[in-house]
């Protein structure tokens, strides 16, 4: 007997968008659940980035975007935080000029001061490695610090939601492993993660569910479990292999 | 007249490094500069002397409907003649659209006010004296607005936030910031900081309309010579340019100064376009 | 090259008739102003004269402002260098008098050489700070002006030249001024149809293409500069002449404003638009008495409202050839035979080598040690995940950046370290990650913007419409049309470029290089935003103009494409290089696999 399943947390229907005349994207479905990790798999170019950037309501788009309920498909970034969606943009760019506890302090901008200074000390209880570098300018952080900042900053408003660009990108693969972590432990304690990565086989050991983007469109949807999907994945970015030629005879 | 030299070229230093804040602060908001930096400047002093004079406020009541005016009118450069055309794919658009509006602004002041510079009023109850307010009002309030700008900047939330969106307005936006209303509060408080340098300045400058391109071309020289951006290399170049044309003005003349003012400037641009304190130019491919 | 007998009937036939039509217009004006002495009213005649000098200057000033897109806000400080210049050396106080004629020649020259010092800053300063120093300039000159009470006569004055007859009637000085307007006009029609006037605008909209085809920004400029600053001061003695008597308040500020205006009010990269602005806001105060005192406050307004609703200015509104709608669904079919008659077979092979390439941006290294042969005659795909230094090694070849260490070699000579303009001539040509365009020029403007380096008339003798100029536009043409119809785009042509869809733009960037007849061609992402047939056909035309004996440098993310069409294929990874070998090799090579798929 089938019963209607709750609507996920976050449902994005027919969506497309693009840079002036280019089309990245092609009217492509996606669904997270509540307390998901889902991982966002892709080649260079496909669109991945571009696709954070039209959920969080940075690029202009077609198509729909349903959060907790709600039509956001016209919502402003603003907007999407303040219902519970969170984008940490790709290469951790945080404001070097400004200490770690002000970055964190931007992030909630506009929240009762009592509760904004509150959320703070969680997100950097998250993060002891930058809790001890609070007052220190962001500049004068190693990449991998400024990645778990930028993780950090998206925590202080709690969000249902986390959007998470290429955590990894130029990192080491001990912080790497570091911020992965954290990302698990989110996920472990009710956020659901929507995580954009080129490190396939570390993102399938976390993912519940894993999608694959190639050129704009959704290739392949399958469980973070499920069998053979590095191969999957190899075919859906580089097309079948040729035999080699030796075999070739 | 040395200390003429250094008190008049302090004070017009202190004009000049407002305007050039002015600028910067503008340009700290939306990565452009605005021909209407220098022509709020005039209209801190036609406003002032209309307030004053003509319609017999107090002076308190006056500076503050003065200041308020120059907010008013960052408002409206931000709005009509910065927000639309910074969408465009066209880079230079602002320069064209922050003139005209500039013109019209000078133009209107020019018809409505007058083609002849007009007294401005004293504004504190004390006889001329030793060093007198007309100097030591411009500079107080150059002192007082960096000041007040670096606490704003340091301590308040709003003045984080302006340096965040200034930084990174992508990352600014991304994290939910109001990155719209935070520039237009900007361009508001540039609108102020540049009618309190005609204010304060009135007394020397007179309240003139050819003050306004005047102001648009020696407000500018500390902030290419300072680096764009930079307050304390506004304030730098504004105090260090206000000495050399006094100086210059005694030595050779008013009509040398200004050439060997403006010699002095393309060399220094040629020489170093990023000015003294500025960073080198993005990538262009 | 026999490629006229390749090209379609109708499209040559359009060539033709379009210079008819853009004639029209002008030739209406000049019937109208000659005819105007019948209508027997004098004022009308000396707002007549005032438009015709004011075209003088703007005609010139378009050029800089309009099709270099150079913010030139001051250049009334040309205009009173002309008439101060003119008027002293005709009054004789401070040599003996000279004659009108000869006073305005030198005016000319001296004109020529400030213009060249107030501009030559653009070459160097961002637009806002050269918007700033021009205006500077202007303050500066009138100030002399009233300084040098010696030779200019201070605030007072001095006495404008008188021309001898037949000028000297105010009718005769009409004609003159006539006259001297239409020859400026014709002048600068010419350029704007010739490589210089396509260059300017090239450089305006799309510079870092320009380089790559050839353009010489600082020649370009001092050029423009200098036939600018000519025409401003001879425009300004007769500006004396007209006012018989000029005091150094006559050259108000109002004054650039409302040459500046005319020529955005007109539209940049048009001549006839800023000719109707002239005459517009040159006659506009005169004929309703109150907007005298409003009339530059009507100019800034009217300056905000081109600027924010139609950018395009007169030129735009009168475009109604762009108006007529395009066929929806068009499909691109390149004509790879047609190759043939673009690049010209060569005998041997050429062999471009990239050697231990490095260089670091900030504290990072985007390329390091990069090796690779390019061959002519063999398409050559560079692969590699995001930040692995694709982009950067095209732009070290392509001359936009020098490597700190390693150099290009092309047959055993080096390349010129960051010299891009350099690498048109040496038949190295590519195009751009996004299409970089001119979008208020027709399509066939922008693929005649590769023929540049292949003229050979002077600026003069565009400027006069000699031989030498016909012949370069006819075979730059001939050239362009022929590229267009290899990529299968010539039904465009006559189209503004800005109304084409992405994939069109890829194309039309490809036969901008095509004409180049490069022995190099290096392609940076062409098959991105590319539907699949389009891929197919981008991928056929790639390999033919690789076996007319054109090296090609393929960067793609496209893997289907790269393994289909590729002869050798180098994999870069975080700056270096990982693999290089056939396309089969690479597919299956482990390493490579695993750089992309991040294990």
């Amino acid at each position: 007997m089938p019963t209607s399943a709750p609507e996920p947390l976050l449902q994005v229907s027919a969506l497309s968008t693009g840079y002036g005349k280019i089309e990245v994207l092609h009217g492509l479905d996606l669904s997270v659940g509540a307390g998901e990790m889902v991982a966002l798999l892709g080649p260079n170019g496909a669109g991945k980035t571009t696709l954070l950037r039209a959920i969080s309501g940075l690029l202009p788009k077609s198509g729909r975007v349903h959060f907790a309920g709600r039509d956001l498909s016209a919502a402003s970034p603003r907007d999407m935080v303040r219902a519970g969606l969170v984008h940490v943009v790709e290469g951790h760019r945080v404001f070097t000029q400004l200490s770690v506890f002000d970055n964190l302090l931007l992030a909630g901008y506009g929240m009762p001061r009592r509760e904004r200074e509150g959320k703070v000390e969680e997100a950097l209880a998250f993060f002891p490695e930058i809790a001890a570098k609070r007052n220190d300018r962001a500049v004068t952080l190693s990449g991998g610090q400024q990645q778990m900042l930028a993780v950090a900053q998206g925590l202080v408003r709690h969000p249902r939601l986390l959007m998470l660009d290429e955590p990894s990108a130029g990192l080491s693969p001990v912080l790497v492993d570091r911020v992965l972590a954290a990302a698990g432990r989110l996920r472990d304690a009710g956020t659901a993660i929507l995580l954009v990565e080129q490190l396939i086989e570390k993102a399938l050991l976390l993912a519940d569910r894993v999608y694959a983007l190639v050129r704009g469109s959704i290739v392949l949807e399958a469980a973070g479990s499920a069998p053979n999907l590095p191969k999957r994945l190899e075919e859906a970015y580089f097309g079948q292999p040729q035999p080699p030629l030796a075999a070739q005879g | 007249m040395l200390l003429s030299i250094v008190s008049y070229g302090l004070a017009l230093g202190a004009v000049y490094a407002l305007i050039g804040i002015t600028y910067n602060v503008m340009f700290a908001a939306s990565r452009v500069f605005s021909f209407t930096a220098g022509t709020v400047g005039m209209l801190g002093g036609v406003f002032g002397a209309l307030c004053i004079d003509r319609m017999g406020m107090p002076v308190a009541l006056g500076f503050l409907l003065t200041l308020a005016a120059g907010a008013v009118l960052g408002v409206i450069t931000e709005v009509l003649t910065v927000r639309p055309v910074l969408k465009s794919l066209d880079q230079h658009l602002y320069v064209l659209s922050t003139l005209a509006f500039a013109l019209m602004l000078q133009q209107l002041t020019a018809i409505e006010w007058s083609t002849e510079p007009q007294p401005f009023p004293r504004l504190l109850p004390f006889g001329p004296g030793f060093f007198d307010q007309q100097f030591w009002l411009p500079i107080s309030a150059c002192v007082l607005t960096i000041i007040g700008l670096e606490w704003l900047y340091r301590r308040t939330l709003v003045g984080r936030a302006f340096l965040a969106i200034s930084e990174d307005n992508y990352a600014a936006r991304a994290l939910g910031l109001p990155e719209q209303r935070l520039r237009v509060a900007s361009y508001a408080l540039a609108g102020a900081i540049g009618t309190l340098a005609g204010f304060t300045g009135g007394e020397m400058m007179l309240a003139y309309f050819g003050n306004g391109p005047l102001l648009n071309f020696y407000g500018f020289v500390p902030v290419a010579l300072g680096g764009m951006g930079s307050n304390r290399g506004a304030v730098a170049g504004g105090l260090a340019l206000g000495l050399f044309q006094q100086t210059a003005n005694f030595l050779v003349g008013g009509i040398f100064a200004s050439v060997a003012i403006f010699v002095v400037f393309i060399l220094v641009l040629l020489v170093r376009p990023e000015g003294f304190a500025g960073a080198a130019p993005a990538r262009r491919v | 090259m026999n490629d006229s007998a390749t090209l379609p009937l109708p499209a040559v036939q359009r060539l033709k008739a379009g210079s008819l039509e853009a004639w029209l217009p002008t030739a209406m004006l000049a019937i109208a102003g000659a005819a105007l002495p019948l209508l027997g009213d004098s004022y009308l005649g000396v707002i007549a004269t005032r438009a015709a000098i004011y075209w003088v200057l703007v005609s010139g000033l378009n050029l800089v402002v309009g099709f270099a897109g150079q913010i030139a806000i001051g250049w009334v400080a040309l205009l009173t260098l002309g008439a101060y210049v003119t008027s002293v050396l005709c009054a004789g106080t401070v040599m003996p008098e000279l004659s009108a004629y000869l006073a305005l020649l030198i005016a000319g020259l001296v004109g020529a050489i400030f213009g060249l010092i107030i501009g030559l800053p653009a070459l160097r300063l961002r637009t806002f700070y050269f918007a700033m120093t021009t205006l500077g300039f202007a303050t500066i000159v009138t100030q002399v002006a009233l300084a040098w009470k010696s030779v200019t006569g201070g605030g007072v004055g001095v006495p404008g030249p008188v021309l001898p007859w037949p000028f000297a009637s105010p009718w005769g000085f009409y004609y003159f001024c006539l006259g001297l307007a239409l020859l400026c006009t014709w002048m600068t029609t010419n350029i704007a149809a010739s490589r210089f006037g396509r260059s300017l605008v090239a450089l305006r909209d799309a510079e870092v293409a320009a380089e790559a085809v050839g353009i010489s920004k600082p020649a370009l400029l001092v050029t423009v500069f200098l036939f600018s600053g000519a025409l401003a001061a001879i425009a300004g003695g007769l500006f004396a002449s007209l006012q018989s008597y000029i005091t150094p308040d006559a050259f108000t500020f109002d004054l650039s404003v409302l040459f500046f205006i005319a020529i955005l009010i007109g539209g940049r990269g048009s001549i006839l638009g800023p000719l109707l602005g002239t005459i517009i806001l040159t006659a506009l105060p005169e004929f309703a008495a109150p907007l005298v005192a409003w009339s530059t406050f009507l100019y800034a307004v009217l300056l905000l409202v081109i600027v924010l609703a139609v950018p395009g200015g007169i030129a735009d509104m009168l475009d109604f050839k762009n108006r007529r709608p395009l066929e929806r669904h068009r499909e691109i079919r390149p004509r790879p035979e047609l190759l043939a008659h673009i690049i010209p077979p060569s005998a041997q092979e050429s062999l471009l080598k990239l050697e231990n390439l490095s260089l670091s941006f900030g504290g990072v290294r985007a390329i390091d040690a990069v090796h690779l042969t390019l061959r002519t005659g063999e398409v050559h795909g560079l692969i590699g995940p995001n930040g692995s230094g694709k982009t950067t090694t095209l732009n070290v070849i392509s001359g936009y950046y020098p490597p700190q260490q390693g150099q290009v070699r092309l047959n055993d000579k080096a390349l010129a370290a960051g010299a891009a303009a350099a690498r048109a001539n040496q038949r190295i040509a590519r195009t751009f990650q996004t299409p970089r365009l001119v979008g208020s020029a027709s399509v066939l403007e922008n693929v005649m913007i590769g023929a540049t380096t292949a003229g050979r008339a002077s600026f003069v003798e565009s400027l006069l419409f000699l031989p030498r100029h016909r012949r370069d536009e006819a075979r730059a043409q001939a050239a362009a049309m022929t590229a267009l119809a290899a990529v299968g785009l010539d039904q465009l042509a006559f189209v503004r470029a800005d109304r084409l869809q992405h994939s069109e733009l890829r194309f039309v960037e490809i036969a901008r290089a095509l004409v180049l007849r490069p022995l190099f061609l290096l392609l940076d992402e062409p098959a991105a935003g590319l539907s699949v047939e389009e891929i197919k056909r981008l991928g056929a035309l790639i390999v033919t103009i690789s076996r007319q004996g054109t090296g090609v440098l393929l960067v793609e993310h496209h893997a289907d494409l790269i393994f289909d069409i590729c002869d050798r294929v180098t994999v870069l990874n975080l700056g270096k290089v990982l693999a290089s070998g056939t396309p089969a090799e690479i597919r299956g090579h482990r390493e490579v696999i695993n750089a992309y798929l991040g294990a």
